[in-house]
């Protein structure tokens, strides 16, 4: 997870609510990279599972947006994706050609968690009670994330052969 | 390269139409991710980039960002770039691939365009390996490494391309990973702001040929920025001393950066050729050149 010229203890409620429809955004686009990926190595499941991300993720930025609409209108948004970094998003290297649903819902579940961490981090240094209110929604959000996840994952088959039982060996050429 | 900052342009602007084919989990997509972001923050149009690699994995590069792109032959990226800077020198020229492609087979090109100082921004994806041909041993494999090619395991030392560079007199100088994108980016568009060349090598992991080692995680376990040691960017001799732990080390950010950027080969060129209009002859006294007076 990485930050860069935010003061998360200092933050507005305006850049509070931006920050929090970025890392939507960004966990939405690489949801998206994934489902693509899963697709392209002839992975359906775990695409169709990242896709069901993808609108969750999506979902979720719309309602922070209707919000900062609401509250702030068209103010100019001080806060940009350059200044984040897999914050909710699925770390690049949880991916793998041929993974299972299982282990595609682990992935998720993993970002979920490493949100929670990241809201629960910031919390003790902020100052503002609104913007901490809001952190504290979207950690508990996080922890409700996770526990649809981990049912889902409860009601799955244990998995077959393990994936990269698939990926080529290296073999003299 | 002289370069305006204008935020009319944002990352996705740069990404192709194309689907990457890299094996998920792959360094590269991280990396290219990243190269949107620097393009993004230098506000350059498109039109106005070319980008031009070898062949390998990595060497797909171009076809997954929107400027013009030539996905060329294994190891020419840097003759062809320089031949796209000196023709057009207002593009911004960035070349890519892999270790293999940059320091094996195309090796012997990279001395001549540091010594020209060609205004290009060369940017390494280093696995440690031959990805796209199933995992054969590559310059930069550890010694002792075991792949298809090297099944007791190597007997040759890596070539450590930040020395490499260095050692040829390279004017800026960095390393970067996935392990932090935003860092990537950064050390990306600086690199394409150094008016001269610029070298930037990729620790990016091949998650189907790269040993557990080289994974994201482990290498995020040992990675340490140049800046959290204090390393002063301009002072060139302790940067090839940090370089030396190419291998066992992972520094992240600026080796080095030329405080005093000597001028570039194009500006040479366009001096040259200004020095030499003022005493042309005109069109049609062209062939008096050639006549005896």
């Amino acid at each position: 997870m990485t930050l860069n010229g935010i003061d998360l203890a200092k933050q507005s409620m305006m850049d509070a609510l931006d920050l929090a429809i970025l890392v939507e955004e960004e966990a939405q686009e690489r949801y998206e990279e994934f489902a693509l990926q899963m697709e392209q190595h002839r992975t359906p499941e775990a695409a169709v599972f990242f896709r069901h991300m993808v609108e969750n993720e999506a979902k979720h930025g719309r309602e922070l947006a209707e919000r900062r609409s609401q509250r702030f209108g068209a103010a100019p948004r001080k806060v940009t994706r350059a200044m984040l970094f897999d914050i909710e998003a699925p770390d690049y290297d949880a991916a793998r050609a041929f993974m299972s649903p299982r282990r595609a819902m682990e992935a998720a579940l993993a970002s979920e968690i490493k949100a929670e961490i990241f809201f629960a981090e910031a919390l003790p240094g902020i100052q503002d009670p609104e913007v901490r209110a809001l952190f504290e929604e979207l950690r508990a959000e996080e922890i409700i994330h996770q526990a649809l996840v981990r049912a889902e994952l409860a009601r799955l088959a244990p998995d077959g052969p393990d994936a990269d039982d698939f990926v080529d060996e290296p073999v003299a050429q | 390269m002289n370069v305006t900052s204008a935020p009319e342009y944002q990352a996705k602007d740069y990404k192709s139409d194309l689907k990457p084919i890299w094996c998920p989990g792959c360094g590269d997509f991280s990396v290219v991710q990243g190269i949107y972001r620097a393009l993004a923050a230098i506000g350059r149009p498109p039109h106005e980039i070319a980008f031009v690699s070898g062949i390998g994995c990595s060497s797909r590069i171009p076809g997954y960002t929107t400027a013009y792109g030539f996905n060329s032959v294994h190891g020419r990226s840097l003759p062809i770039a320089q031949g796209i800077k000196l023709a057009n020198p207002d593009l911004l020229v960035l070349a890519a691939g892999g270790d293999g492609d940059g320091f094996s087979i195309g090796g012997g090109h990279i001395a001549h365009l540091i010594r020209r100082n060609m205004d290009i921004t060369y940017i390494v994806m280093d696995n440690q390996i031959y990805g796209l041909t199933k995992g054969q041993l590559s310059p930069t494999s550890q010694k002792g490494r075991n792949t298809c090619t090297s099944r007791l395991g190597s007997l040759e030392e890596p070539v450590n391309p930040l020395l490499y560079v260095l050692a040829y007199g390279a004017g800026f100088v960095a390393q970067a990973c996935p392990t932090d994108l935003a860092g990537m980016a950064a050390i990306i568009e600086a690199a394409i702001r150094y008016p001269g060349f610029a070298f930037v090598n990729i620790q990016s992991p091949c998650v189907t040929y790269g040993e557990e080692g080289q994974q994201v995680k482990a290498l995020k376990a040992i990675a340490e920025t140049l800046e959290s040691l204090g390393h002063n960017p301009a002072d060139r001799l302790a940067a090839m001393d940090l370089a030396q732990h190419y291998g066992s080390k992972l520094h992240l950010g600026v080796f080095y950066q030329n405080p005093e950027p000597p001028p570039t080969y194009g500006d040479l060129v366009k001096e040259r050729q200004e020095l030499m209009a003022q005493t042309a002859l005109p069109r049609e006294r062209i062939l008096d050149l050639f006549l005896k007076k």
